[in-house]
């Protein structure tokens, strides 16, 4: 008699700990996925790696450089590379979230021929710092020819900013 | 017979907390997932998903380009919310702006490719949308 009326109250006592194990693993599926779920999508790399074939593809088409790429300044780079940086009116940005830069040179000697840059030059002083509350920096680099096969090494140095709506 | 009538009685406190015992924890399970559900399907989720998603696409592509996205889910929510379905995307400038509720701001992003952008409701299908790319 003794012996069930023990069992009966270990069952209880397991059924206790049993819904406290229940709670525990709610909780922890409630924060993991509340953590998840409120963080923002990062789309910065992915946008920075789109910046940069972009301005591949408007400086060489099928491994040929772009005919008047000796005119290219910082005042028609956006016009003529079709970019617009721009940006949604929030967080205080003032279309200052974009940064981009090419480099000209002549591939054997390394000489530098042209340099371009455009955007928010402050972005680049931060790529040196490697966390996500940072820029987001990436650097590129390709080989080109001209007419009368003249070799060119074309570097694009392109940052994204955009901290406040892809991290937090 | 008293000690008979005693342990059926027994035996029917035992099944009862059995039973109380499954249903709580089934209880518990169905709570968490329309949980999940709420959260993975919600509609702030939705709006910076497909704002992101518009805005990266447009980067990829090219004038007079056509690019067809499914929503049925952000759509089902418009609906729900009693949403004009075609207000649900729209690009203004370079900006792709994504709402799912009336009284909501929405989700703005923008995009780097200068281009023309219209995005349109798929009256057809009324679970798509699609932008067509123009030059500027």
């Amino acid at each position: 008699m003794s012996i069930q009326k023990n069992k009966k109250g270990a069952e209880k006592i397991l059924s206790v700990y049993w819904f406290a194990i229940l709670l525990i693993v709610a909780g922890a599926i409630v924060y993991l996925v509340s953590s998840f779920y409120g963080k923002p999508y990062d789309v910065r790399e992915m946008e920075a790696r789109l910046l940069t074939d972009k301005i591949a593809n408007c400086l060489s088409a099928g491994g040929n450089i772009k005919e008047n790429w000796q005119g290219l300044n910082a005042d028609n780079f956006l016009e003529e590379c079709r970019l617009v940086f721009t940006v949604e009116d929030s967080y205080g940005w003032d279309d200052d979230q974009y940064y981009a830069e090419i480099k000209i040179s002549d591939f054997d000697s390394g000489q530098s021929l042209n340099e371009v840059n455009a955007g928010n030059p402050n972005l680049k002083l931060d790529c040196a710092v490697d966390d996500k509350n940072f820029p987001l920096c990436l650097e590129r680099s390709m080989y080109s020819i001209d007419k009368a096969g003249k070799q060119y090494k074309i570097s694009i140095f392109a940052a994204v900013r955009k901290t406040e709506k892809n991290v937090q | 017979m008293m000690l008979l009538k005693k342990m059926r009685n027994k035996k029917g406190t035992i099944l009862t907390e059995n039973i109380i015992f499954i249903v709580l924890n089934l209880a518990f399970i169905v709570i968490l997932m329309l949980f999940l559900f709420s959260k993975t399907g919600s509609a702030p989720v939705l709006e910076e998903k497909y704002a992101k998603q518009i805005a990266l696409l447009i980067d990829a592509a090219e004038p007079v380009m056509t690019i067809d996205i499914e929503m049925e889910d952000a759509i089902k929510i418009a609906q729900r919310e009693n949403m004009n379905l075609n207000e649900v995307i729209t690009i203004n400038g370079n900006i792709v702006t994504a709402k799912l509720r009336p009284d909501g701001k929405g989700y703005s992003y923008s995009f780097f490719n200068d281009v023309g952008a219209k995005a349109n409701f798929d009256t057809e299908n009324r679970n798509k949308y699609y932008v067509v790319l123009s030059p500027k």
